[in-house]
């Protein structure tokens, strides 16, 4: 009985993968809450790039969040460098404690060891989809890399319904962690991804995993990298009516 | 067998051949007053620990050098799913240096312990070398293996009673890598913990 009791308690760790208590299922609570504030018309959103061991300027990042007027924001995964339940039950209370919604994406760093399951505990389920204004946003894993290459990560069955759910006449933004293109993202889905985002017509596509900022437009939609955190900037995205407007602001 | 039955098999028998071994070596020195001469691998104690990240419950045999100035210990650690969410099970090698002994009566206190860790985690999850589907240098860390710094203190005191040379309890901090590496890249923010906590018991014989 005692070392039950004991082992509720958080100065001892069992293992460093340990998956107990703590925030649970934050994306789900980061969505709840942007219901509750449904707005129409003019909408901004902030995309936020990877976490992992830089501490310092997420905590300034989140911070910065509350002074830009968004309505929510997407963190592009790396939320941990190790994957450690340590490191999650850090982000997730982070995420969790901002003054707006924050979803995460997960990346190549949140998977190893017994990272997926620290995920699926804290944040829920890797594949999220919503409405916000009028437009869909789906988030899900492209980290084909740990998987082997298993011919269906990212899983674009159903990426396809979810951007077919999709309201007519509103944007559809995605968000995953590695980049079609990138060496990570499987090959054999690269050119697959992007004609099925361009035919189900979404406007931006938003990644993180390379660290370092970059943008260009492949079949008529806008592809978007993040910074990481170390460069102490994210993306503002201010949608009115037909336009979308991404700005990379510091902080 | 399930790897948390393997583990606990293992953990006993060690305990038991360490034990018997100890109390034949004691028996055919006895006229020779010389029963400290065990052979060195006759362990002289063993240890059972509650956290510190190497399994809800860890132990082992150890041995002590330098005038149980250094102990050194092998334990086998197991965190159950009902508590830790997965079953874990960890190897560990454990190097303590205890640089400061007070003797009050008959209590035997230790202010400071330091001391160094590695564990190893059995399972698919984990790696030791990086899978083939990574690049050289992909993940710069592996996963399997945990070296942590400790630091703690212990009190001891003679328990003849129950057939031991001395019962020990001791607390231990547990800096691992992980922990340490966050630690270090966010000085001004140190909001991960670079301790857990571990409280454990030693049996000398």
């Amino acid at each position: 009985m005692l070392p039950w009791l004991a082992a509720g308690c958080g100065a001892f760790e069992m293992h460093p993968y340990e998956v107990r208590g703590g925030e649970r299922d934050s994306n789900a609570r980061a969505v709840e809450r942007l219901q509750e504030r449904m707005s129409s018309g003019p909408f901004r959103f902030a995309v936020i790039g990877d976490i992992g061991i830089f501490q310092g300027s997420s905590e300034a990042a989140v911070r910065d969040l509350s002074r830009r007027d968004v309505d929510f924001a997407v963190q592009m995964g790396d939320l941990t460098e190790f994957g450690s339940a340590d490191e999650y039950k850090w982000v997730s209370k982070l995420l969790n404690d901002a003054s707006v919604p924050t979803m995460a994406v997960i990346g190549n760093h949140d998977m190893v060891g017994k990272g997926t399951e620290l995920f699926l505990a804290r944040f829920g389920p890797t594949f999220l989809s919503f409405e916000h204004g009028g437009s869909r946003f789906v988030l899900f894993d492209s980290n084909s890399r740990e998987y082997d290459f298993p011919g269906d990560v990212p899983d674009l069955v159903r990426l396809e319904q979810a951007l077919a759910e999709a309201s007519l006449g509103g944007h559809r933004f995605t968000f995953s962690h590695v980049a079609p293109g990138h060496q990570d993202f499987d090959p054999t889905l690269t050119g697959p991804i992007e004609e099925l985002q361009s035919e189900r017509g979404v406007t931006v596509s938003f990644h993180g995993h390379s660290h370092r900022f970059r943008s260009d437009e492949r079949l008529g939609v806008r592809y978007f990298v993040t910074d990481a955190l170390d460069i102490r900037s994210y993306l503002l995205v201010s949608v009115e009516g037909p336009s979308v407007d991404v700005q990379q602001v510091f902080f | 067998m399930s790897r948390s039955g393997l583990a606990g098999g293992l953990l006993t028998s060690l305990l038991l051949v360490a034990s018997s071994s100890r109390a034949q070596e004691q028996e055919l020195h006895e006229d020779a007053s010389e029963s400290k001469k065990a052979p060195w691998y006759v362990p002289d104690h063993a240890a059972v620990q509650f956290a510190g990240s190497i399994g809800m419950l860890a132990a082992g045999p150890g041995w002590a050098f330098l005038d149980e100035q250094v102990d050194l210990e092998v334990l086998v650690g197991w965190a159950p799913q009902a508590v830790a969410g997965s079953d874990f099970v960890t190897l560990t090698l454990k190097a303590q240096w205890h640089p400061f002994r007070v003797r009050h009566g008959e209590w035997d206190i230790r202010p400071l312990t330091l001391g160094a860790a590695f564990s190893y985690t059995f399972g698919d999850d984990f790696y030791l070398t990086l899978p083939d589907r990574y690049a050289s240098g992909y993940y710069w860390f592996k996963t399997a293996l945990r070296p942590a710094f400790l630091m703690g203190g212990g009190v001891g005191r003679p328990a003849k009673v129950l057939g031991f040379e001395r019962l020990e309890g001791y607390y231990e901090l547990v800096a691992t890598d992980y922990r340490i590496v966050q630690f270090l890249r966010n000085p001004d923010t140190v909001k991960l913990g670079l301790f857990s906590l571990a409280l454990g018991a030693r049996v000398r014989f």
